[in-house]
């Protein structure tokens, strides 16, 4: 066909609607390559036709465009390179910070909890340290204030040269109010299984009778300081090394200290 | 009219502003021919949509080498706009059809923008052979087949090239004379 055939013979407008076989359509698209002419004609075809539609369509909204950017922007053809979405990769970077962030800072958290939990500990021994102080301190200031005191007779208890010679006890006397105490710092910390009982006497004839036992207070630390009351015969003091619990009558070969009260 | 060529190669790239260039060139158009197809304006702009994300997701498939770029774009509103036909939004709104083609759907624009310049075109196409109407309207917006198009008009297959030929070529002088 020539050019002016293929122009005139409505091949080149079934072309453009999309109607012609495939073998017509190569049939056509070597005669455009060939003739500028058949080219141009097809172009005005198509023309003529998209103006015919344009004018079908009255008028689109704007809001179909609009849509359409919603699905295509960011998103990118089939078989092209794909771009790093930045701001997609700023979000996810931001989120991480913040994740890593508020670990940090639970971290942190929990780390001066754990601190405050010790130095509460701390300060509660603290307390309890200062209370045992104060304790101390007062019962020492009550030994301080019955030593000084006229009320009290102090009669010392001198080691037993048979059993123990350097062993001593001092006894502090209220003779009005019939109570003593007892220093027995002197005295050796007893054996297992034994402990040190206060005994009173008369002299003539020999007559024993217990006011009570020193148990505890041996310590280094201690001080070995006891109270004993309702004393019977107030004549003399001493102190005799029993089996635990204590005996009716005093062991007198395990006689530490004795020591009589002045008239 | 030269096909853009160029911006369709940087669309092809990944370039969405030349999509937005191609999209303000052919839109209206095939816009014109998707609501030929399923007279129903939300439908027509849901088809609309679809046409050109298919265009920008698929704008590789398109080699110049092979026609045109509008046929290709022809192609793909209509097979869009036939599986819209399909579908139950469709069956609901085809109750209510009242045009029958392209000269009624122009008729009824009321406000047509100046660029198409309706008034005129309405004068012109009211000139147009029924027959012609007809052809154009099964060929171009309805994208039959010549033996479609030939059974449906009860002619010829042979008619079909010269009959487009002819009613087209009324049209191309229509346009310019108005």
């Amino acid at each position: 066909m020539t050019e002016e055939e293929i122009i005139a013979s409505g091949l080149l407008e079934l072309y453009v609607t999309g109607s012609l076989s495939q073998e017509e359509i190569l049939e056509v698209e070597k005669a455009m390559a060939q003739y500028p002419s058949v080219k141009k004609e097809v172009a005005q075809i198509e023309a003529s036709l998209i103006q015919l539609s344009e004018a079908t369509a009255g008028n689109v909204s704007p809001k179909v465009w609009e849509r359409i950017v919603q699905f295509t922007q960011g998103v990118r053809p089939l078989t092209t390179g794909r771009k790093r979405n930045w701001s997609s990769v700023t979000g996810w970077a931001a989120a991480l910070l913040f994740f890593a962030g508020l670990a940090f800072m639970l971290k942190q958290n929990s780390d001066l909890k754990d601190k405050l939990r010790t130095v509460s500990t701390k300060n509660i021994v603290l307390q309890e340290q200062t209370s045992i102080t104060e304790a101390e301190l007062t019962e020492t200031k009550e030994l301080l204030e019955v030593v000084r005191s006229k009320d009290f007779n102090a009669i010392s208890l001198p080691g037993n040269v048979a059993v123990a010679p350097t062993a001593y006890a001092t006894v502090y006397y209220n003779k009005d109010e019939n109570i003593a105490y007892i220093d027995a710092k002197g005295l050796p910390k007893p054996p297992e299984g034994k402990v040190y009982q206060v005994w009173s006497l008369i002299m003539d004839p020999l007559t024993p009778r217990s006011i009570g036992l020193l148990e505890g207070g041996f310590e280094a630390t201690d001080t070995a300081f006891f109270k004993v009351e309702n004393i019977p015969f107030p004549e003399a003091f001493g102190i005799t090394l029993e089996p635990e619990g204590g005996s009716e009558s005093p062991t007198l070969s395990q006689l530490y200290t004795l020591g009589m009260v002045a008239p | 009219m030269d096909q853009p060529d160029a911006l369709i190669l940087e669309m092809q790239n990944g370039n969405h502003a030349a999509f937005s260039k191609i999209y303000e060139m052919y839109s209206k158009a095939i816009y014109g021919v998707v609501i030929s197809f399923v007279r129903d304006e939300s439908l027509a702009e849901e088809v609309l949509q679809d046409v050109f994300i298919k265009v920008w997701n698929n704008s590789n498939s398109y080699t110049p080498t092979k026609g045109r770029f509008y046929t290709w774009l022809l192609n793909i509103a209509r097979n869009t706009a036939i599986d819209m036909t399909r579908s139950k939004a469709f069956k609901n709104s085809a109750k209510n059809l009242t045009t029958e083609n392209f000269v009624d759907i122009i008729a009824g624009h009321d406000n047509l923008s100046a660029k198409t310049d309706a008034i005129g075109l309405k004068k012109y196409l009211a000139a147009l052979k029924p027959t012609c109407i007809q052809i154009i309207e099964l060929l171009y917006f309805k994208g039959y087949t010549q033996a479609e198009t030939a059974k449906t008009l009860e002619t010829p297959l042979g008619t079909i090239k010269t009959r487009a030929r002819n009613c087209i070529g009324d049209l191309r002088k229509m346009l310019l004379n108005k």
